[in-house]
């Protein structure tokens, strides 16, 4: 190999030349650049080539398996800033499984190197490997940023790059990049004027110039160009300090990068700088180093306080709120518009002017369902919907852009829509958009009589269909007639088009059909009389249909004018709601259904061959009517299938799952402590229960109705388990067993608890003809509902019907008890009601 | 002239009102009020608490009428809004000396 002393460098080695042969002409070349002054981004980019051809070969050399492997580039080689003592740091990626074939492979790549005595940084990954984030090695995930591909499977980098490039990737390199930084910048006592600067790790040197293009890459690519630098002025920096580092890497023989004092003198005159003397040589090199590390510093400041936090899919969170990271991919991608004002929410924050004239742009070349393509889109509408802070703002901005009244064109149809009347204060869409603020509020009220009604809010499910019937429950209002039908069925649309599962369906339409109902009646009619209640809470149904109507009324009463809503009306509807909650939970004992009853012959009517109307009818009558109101017709079916052929301690049962929760059907005959039995024995397999209904019919049937959720999954994990939980019931009810065993070590974890508010236990003689109520409102806990209906069985009194909820961590139980067959005394309630409070005291 | 002041049922003032415009009374002024009489307050329950409710909510329909008209306005009230249980209200009749019709400053007799 024959070197040129010449300016040009070194001739490249042919190919095919020894790896040695390859890599000294490549070292001589860069120090020859480097010796005259030249070892700045030009030099390392031709050297870095040199070691790539290198690299090919000795890729080549090894013979690489069948299965695909590639060679990739990262950190500063990957940047092609490889410098003269820099270690070379490598990915050896395998498409598959590491094999024999690739352990040989990875031997004979790997060894030549060695033998060339260059300091390889080397790091062998599956590309499944890339399926879960190395969280604990950020200096890696910031090297595989500058990932490039050097050798083997070109696709098989693509596939890599596709699999490490996802956005909550980028956001969690950002973060570590920032905590990386804070801590290599404490280490130089956060200045930049180090008298011995150190080139590559200071404050203002090439880590943090590196940094600086990272966090544009990460954020927004062309936030450079607006930073307090012209972009050339940074690249004559990065220049300026390559060429400094290449230098000290000539003079010390090795990777040093600190510029001392000593050095300093080398490398001034080695990089050319005039005057006689050192010392004049030095100040005038070191006062270039402060002026490009300077230049660097404040582009990374600028960097840092400007750069969106990457948030989701292409999504920034950045000064000015919420912005797309790149504005041509998102104009194409409607579905990550919804985004957009998702991530506003959850940042308290609004999105931004750029963002949304973007959306009002485009927004008119695509149609509803463009918005929410997939199964997760349309979820991502529904938790859009939550009536969490921010949400009428965010609904408000989408409605300005245009957006809403293309994801719901429903809504489109009452845009600026006047409706003259009387009352009304504002346009129809203002309307309907303030009606979701008031709820917005209702559900941030701390104190005043709001509070009760937050209450309410904060107990639902899924309020977010609530909201949902709120934005559409005056779309028919585009018509002058009877809006309520035109917007139940112009909503009938949308819920189909959201794909909603039947029970939201019919909650979201009977909300809006019946939205004016529960104004008619607290404002028009006279509450006090038990009639309209009763007739109010049959027409209801349940109690979570008159919760969201409750709200509905309140905040769309509020929405008419700023009068409209007096603290006298909203008495009223209180009154109302706790009039006909009461009557719901507390009075559906004295309502049984009856053989003439017209839902019956609905049931007898539309039955399946396999059942006759005498097994209905036998099953049906004399449970109260409220069942029919709980449960669909096919439930019913499959209830009265179950009760078939029932004897005495046989226990019959269905267990299925839905979307997390599962729901138990038991049936059995009725028997002293048989309530509690059953809850003890799911609590002693570890099932939450969230809600349920225990309802006997006059023959003694029970039916136990639980839905809970397997916090253990030990019927996930069993694919027996249901018919050990049966086994175990049946052992419990005959009395074979003892449940109160069972769960005796699961109790005693329970009753360590922490008190989170007092219990309530109330019972009540009046409210209903047949029985004695008891309302319990006390913490959540494994086995609670066991333990109360121990102590209820304990009192000798019969569990005859049981309403069972969950509010988050509050459970709220109604039992409807009566002591041979008659209400409970006086004192026998009090008896009663002080055990039961010991009981809940003890579980906290 | 008398005033009538009637304190009745909220759900009671459409009955009111009808009752009033047959015998061609129209003025009329509707106040939400409330407070309590006979029918004192009662305690309501929700989910075993108890919340006391001292004062329950009622409407005030002030009309004034000529004395001839005043019996049948009394009567016609009593009939529109009586249920016959408690909490039906009062009807209060005051006299009332003068009154001046504020946009011209004339006093109607």
């Amino acid at each position: 190999m024959s070197l040129s002393s010449s300016a040009s460098g070194a001739d490249a080695p042919h190919p095919g030349s020894a790896p040695r042969a390859i890599f000294d002409a490549a070292r001589t070349e860069l120090r020859v650049d480097v010796a005259r002054g030249a070892g700045g981004r030009a030099a390392l980019e031709r050297y870095s080539d040199r070691v790539d051809g290198l690299i090919r070969q000795i890729y080549a050399d090894a013979h690489p398996p069948a299965s695909p492997v590639a060679i990739l580039a990262l950190g500063g080689y990957g940047r092609r800033h490889l410098c003269l003592h820099s270690d070379i740091d490598l990915l050896v990626l395998f498409g598959s499984t590491i094999d024999v074939e690739a352990e040989r492979f990875l031997r004979a790549f790997l060894h030549p190197l060695w033998d060339l005595g260059v300091v390889i940084g080397h790091q062998v990954r599956e590309l499944a490997d890339f399926a879960t984030l190395e969280e604990d090695n950020p200096e890696f995930l910031l090297a595989l940023l500058d990932a490039r591909a050097v050798a083997g499977a070109r696709e098989l980098f693509d596939r890599f790059a596709d699999a490490f490039h996802t956005a909550s990737t980028h956001a969690f390199i950002l973060k570590s990049l920032l905590q990386l930084m804070e801590t290599r910048h404490a280490g130089f006592n956060s200045t930049l004027y180090q008298l011995e600067p150190d080139v590559k790790e200071s404050p203002g040197a090439l880590r943090d110039l590196a940094a600086t293009r990272t966090i544009a890459m990460l954020t927004d690519p062309l936030l450079l160009r607006r930073g307090p630098a012209d972009p050339a002025r940074v690249d004559a920096a990065e220049d300026f300090l390559l060429r400094v580092r290449t230098t000290l890497h000539l003079v010390a023989e090795r990777n040093h990068n600190v510029l001392s004092h000593e050095l300093q003198e080398r490398v001034s005159e080695m990089l050319g700088y005039p005057g006689t003397e050192t010392r004049i040589r030095v100040e005038r090199l070191m006062s270039d180093y402060f002026r490009h590390a300077r230049i660097v510093n404040r582009s990374l400041e600028w960097a840092r306080k400007t750069a969106p936090v990457p948030v989701g899919p292409n999504i920034g969170l950045s000064r000015e709120g919420i912005r797309f990271l790149d504005q041509v991919q998102a104009a194409r991608n409607p579905a990550s518009w919804l985004g957009a004002f998702q991530a506003a929410i959850d940042h308290g924050t609004e999105v931004s002017e750029e963002a949304l004239s973007c959306i009002q742009q485009h927004v008119d070349r695509y149609r509803a369902d463009d918005f929410f393509p997939q199964a997760d889109d349309r979820r991502a509408v529904l938790r859009l919907l939550k009536p969490v802070p921010g949400i009428y703002e965010r609904l408000s901005e989408m409605h300005d852009c245009g957006l809403l009244g293309r994801v719901f064109p429903e809504f489109q149809a009452i845009s600026w829509r006047v409706v003259r009347d009387f009352y009304h204060k504002y346009t129809v869409d203002e309307h309907t958009l303030l009606t979701i603020r008031n709820l917005e509020r209702t559900g941030a009220a701390t104190e005043g009589s709001r509070r009760r009604f937050q209450s309410i809010l904060s107990g639902l499910a899924e309020p977010e269909l609530l909201v949902l019937a709120l934005l559409l429950h005056d779309v028919g209002k585009w018509r002058d007639d009877d809006h309520a039908i035109e917007s139940e069925r112009m909503a009938a649309e949308v819920v189909e088009r959201l794909q909603l599962a039947p029970d939201q369906r019919d909650l979201v339409l009977f909300l809006i059909r019946h939205h004016l109902r529960m104004s008619l009646v607290a404002f028009r009619r006279d509450t006090e009389d038990p009639e309209i209640v009763r007739n109010f809470a049959g027409f209801i149904g349940t109690e979570d249909r008159l919760k969201m109507l409750c709200l509905m009324t309140l905040v769309d009463v509020e929405a008419v004018s700023p009068e409209t809503l007096t603290s006298w009306k909203e008495e009223l509807l209180w009154r109302l709601y706790v009039d006909t909650y009461n009557h719901l939970t507390q009075r559906y004992g004295d309502e049984l259904i009856h053989r003439s009853q017209a839902e019956l012959d609905q049931v007898l009517r539309g039955r399946p061959d396999n059942l006759s109307e005498a097994e209905i009818t036998q099953f049906l009558e004399g449970l109260p009517q409220r069942y029919l109101q709980l449960f669909s017709r096919e439930a019913v079916y499959r209830h009265v299938r179950l009760a078939r052929d029932i004897k005495p301690d046989q226990v019959h049962l269905s267990v299925e799952a839905a979307d997390g929760i599962w729901q138990l059907v038991v049936v059995t005959l009725d028997k002293p402590f048989l309530f509690s039995n059953i809850c003890g024995v799911l609590s002693s397999f570890g099932m939450n229960i969230l809600r349920g209904h225990a309802l006997t019919n006059p023959n003694g049937l029970v039916l136990d109705v639980f839905q809970f959720t397997d916090d253990e999954q030990f019927l996930q994990l069993n694919p027996d388990g249901s018919s050990q939980m049966l086994q175990v019931l049946e052992d419990v009810v005959s009395a074979r067993a003892d449940v109160t065993q069972r769960l005796r070590g699961r109790e005693r974890g329970v009753l360590k608890g922490v008190a989170r508010f007092s219990p309530v236990v109330r019972a009540d003689n009046n409210a209903s003809a047949r029985y004695t109520i008891v309302d319990i409102v006390a913490s959540n806990a494994l086995g609670l509902l066991y333990r109360i209906s121990r102590v209820i069985s304990q009192h000798g009194c019969e569990v005859d019907l049981v309403l069972i909820a969950t509010e988050g961590e509050k459970a709220i139980d109604v039992f409807h008890i009566t002591k041979a067959g008659a209400k409970l005394t006086d004192p026998e309630q009090q008896a009663l009601t002080s055990d039961l409070q010991r009981t809940l005291e003890e579980t906290l | 002239m008398k005033m009538l002041k009637a304190i009745i049922r909220p759900n009671k003032v459409d009955d009111v009102k009808d009752a009033l415009a047959k015998l061609n009374i129209a003025g009329m002024t509707v106040t939400e009020v409330r407070g309590h009489g006979k029918q004192k307050g009662h305690t309501a329950i929700y989910r075993g608490k108890e919340y006391n409710v001292s004062l329950l909510p009622k409407m005030e329909v002030e009309v004034v009428v000529p004395e001839n008209l005043a019996e049948d306005a009394i009567k016609a009230i009593i009939g529109a809004a009586r249920t016959g249980e408690i909490g039906d209200g009062r009807v209060f009749v005051m006299p009332v000396s003068e009154t001046y019709r504020i946009r011209t400053g004339e006093m109607e007799l």
